[in-house]
């Protein structure tokens, strides 16, 4: 079940390296969606299948989505409609697809045969995670909340428009 | 938890809270007066509450945080500079920007986050304390958005801090994948379990964990950010990411090593002698060739984290009570420096090219003797508190006879003294007066601030005896 892990590390690696180099934003977020669940996959072979499903709804799902609605919106009007039209050719979502569907097939595997704690470690399930996060990480679940406190206001300064 | 791990944490939760007041108490009527009245409350009380906290040493809370004496020193110490910050802060942001409260809320976040890493013995701890700093100052470094120096400062520092970020956390990973645990005292046991110490996975380790320490303490090969960071930061801020983010790092660093043995390890002491070495001489050569202040701070407190690392490297109780000793010495002075950079201040900007400072002697001759007090104290010459701390560096490098690091701070400190002292002869040299040319009053709570840490700059240097006797009451408990 290791190759499980290889596959994914790789298919990570790879799509990272393709979100950095694409020019154009929207193909560069295609790619980290496939990155983001390819982080998933490896969640899951490590016995960690709740925090994959994290990972999949919070990342690959609500920010992404939010990304790419921002930066579609951004571009509004004429010119942005066919520009838009011209992102959407086979050409480039074959990459991202293709990388997807590798994961999609070793997740319907690991169903499959039933063992999807490929790594040898112990699952842990919701339950033990949120039991650990309100007991002996507490201070540290606290802090994570500062820490966003911190990115909120910052982004709050920092992206203000000024009435004038 | 219990009710004591609370009284050990106060502190900690004090300057939570007071972030939180001042983000709602601003949510419902903005007032700078207000914000920065309630921030030094809550630095304050947040300072009250470590004698409550003492009681409880040294305590364990959670597996994450150890509230012992070391850790409450350096909070004291961090606390301390955060509420010369805030009063340096709002003499500044009165004069530039509409929305000022903003600054105090990151400001004790930030401090917040650096009491954590102070108190953490738990590499989750270590870390989302350093991630709260991080994003603070990421924050604070721009503060200034429509100043484009301080958007670029504060870009150049998120994309860095961002990189190192990832090293540590690789650094972290391979340690955990090698040991099985996050906790210090779980690393030092599993490394002193193994036959073979040198794997290639705590070497590994600790090289990148050490890459970015380095990049948060800005020496030698991880020092690109700084001159740019501390030129188009403001003033204020500087002095905030010059003191407290390095001291909390290096602070964390020492209880790290202590716990886990790091200084058996002569690999890694090789690595952290030639980042002094390197440390100690680039940054007193580039500080030669520039003329702006605030460069030339930046050069030489590269410098002086070399000059930490030398009493670091050398190991042992030593190291510790050198290494504490200096980081105070450096904050009073640093704060100092970069505190009068920021009164001077005024509505067309910042005084950072050296020539603005011609002549000031004449002009302003209580603020000129002050700054020439810091600049003689981080040069390290005599009756200053920063002779003292180089005194004790070099104690610790001789006791264990690091004899060519020892030399080589002797010859870089001499080269630091040349532009120390030209900043200083500027201050003083003769020019035409014109009579018009009166300069307006300092504000007052700043003034104030920076007549107390020149009195501290004298004290330590005269009589350093009380400083020497807290530092061995509290911070050598860990070695």
């Amino acid at each position: 079940m290791a190759i499980i892990f290889y596959i994914s590390s790789a298919v990570a690696v790879l799509s990272t390296v393709m979100v950095i180099t694409r020019m154009n934003a929207v193909h560069a977020l295609l790619y980290l969606i496939v990155s983001l669940l390819s982080v998933a996959v490896i969640f899951f072979t490590l016995g960690a299948p709740f925090i994959g499903a994290l990972e999949v709804i919070i990342y690959a799902g609500a920010i992404m989505v939010l990304f790419v609605f921002v930066m579609m919106m951004l571009n509004m009007g004429k010119k942005a409609a066919e520009l838009e039209s011209s992102w959407v050719n086979p050409r480039m979502y074959v990459g991202p697809a293709i990388l997807a569907a590798i994961l999609g097939i070793e997740l319907v595997y690991m169903l499959a045969s039933g063992s999807n704690r490929a790594a040898g470690f112990e699952m842990v399930g919701p339950k033990a995670v949120g039991i650990g996060l309100y007991s002996s990480y507490l201070v540290g679940l606290e802090l994570a909340g500062m820490l966003l406190l911190a990115g909120l206001v910052g982004a709050f300064h920092l992206g203000r428009r000024d009435e004038d | 938890m219990a009710a004591e791990d609370f009284t050990a944490l106060m502190p900690l939760i004090i300057l939570a809270a007071a972030a939180l007041v001042v983000l709602l108490q601003s949510a419902i009527k903005r007032s700078h007066g207000t914000a920065l009245i309630l921030t030094c409350l809550g630095l304050a009380a947040a300072f009250v509450s470590m004698f409550y906290a003492a009681d409880e040493l040294p305590r364990q809370v959670t597996a994450l945080l150890i509230i012992d004496s070391y850790a409450l020193f350096f909070t004291g110490l961090i606390l301390f500079a955060a509420f010369a910050v805030a009063i340096f802060g709002y003499n500044y942001l009165n004069l530039y920007l509409e929305n000022r409260e903003e600054f105090y809320i990151v400001l004790l976040l930030a401090s917040l986050g650096s009491s954590v890493l102070v108190s953490s013995n738990h590499f989750m701890s270590f870390f989302l304390g350093l991630e709260i700093l991080t994003v603070s100052l990421y924050v604070m470094i721009g503060y200034m958005r429509k100043d484009h120096f301080s958007l670029e400062a504060g870009i150049k520092y998120l994309i860095l801090a961002a990189a190192s970020s990832a090293f540590l956390l690789f650094g972290m990973a391979l340690l955990y994948a090698e040991t099985g645990t996050m906790e210090f005292n779980g690393i030092a046991n599993a490394i002193g379990g193994l036959v073979e110490v040198k794997g290639i996975y705590i070497l590994a380790g600790t090289a990148l964990f050490l890459v970015g320490a380095g990049f948060k303490l800005a020496v030698a090969p991880f020092h690109m950010w700084t001159p740019d960071v501390y030129e188009g930061a403001p003033a204020p801020v500087t002095a905030f990411v010059a003191t407290v983010s390095k001291g909390a790092m290096a602070a964390l660093l020492l209880r790290y090593f202590i716990a886990v043995d790091g200084f058996e390890y002569t690999t890694i002491l090789l690595a952290l002698s030639i980042i002094a070495v390197a440390s100690m001489f680039l940054g007193n050569i580039l500080a030669l060739m520039q003329k702006n202040v605030k460069r030339i701070l930046a050069y030489s407190s590269i410098a002086h984290l070399g000059y930490i690392l030398v009493a670091f490297i050398a190991g042992g109780e030593r190291a510790v009570e050198a290494v504490s000793l200096y980081l105070v010495v450096y904050f009073v002075t640093t704060l100092g420096a970069f505190g009068i950079i920021s009164l001077l201040a005024d509505q067309e900007g910042e005084k950072f090219m050296l020539e603005s400072y011609r002549g000031m002697f004449w002009r302003r001759p209580w603020i000129s003797l002050a700054f020439s007090g810091m600049l003689l104290s981080l040069a390290g010459v005599p009756l200053t508190a920063g002779f003292i701390g180089k005194f004790f560096v070099l104690l610790a490098g001789v006791g264990t006879a690091l004899w060519t690091l020892v030399i080589i701070l002797v010859i870089t400190s001499a080269i630091g003294l040349y532009y120390y002292i030209k900043i200083i002869a500027t201050m003083f040299s003769r020019v035409e007066l014109e009579a018009e040319q009166k300069p307006g009053a300092l504000p007052v709570a700043g003034s104030t601030v920076l007549a107390g840490l020149t009195i501290l700059l004298l004290y330590f240097g005269i009589y350093p005896v009380h400083l020497i006797r807290l530092i061995r009451d509290m911070v050598l408990a860990i070695s």
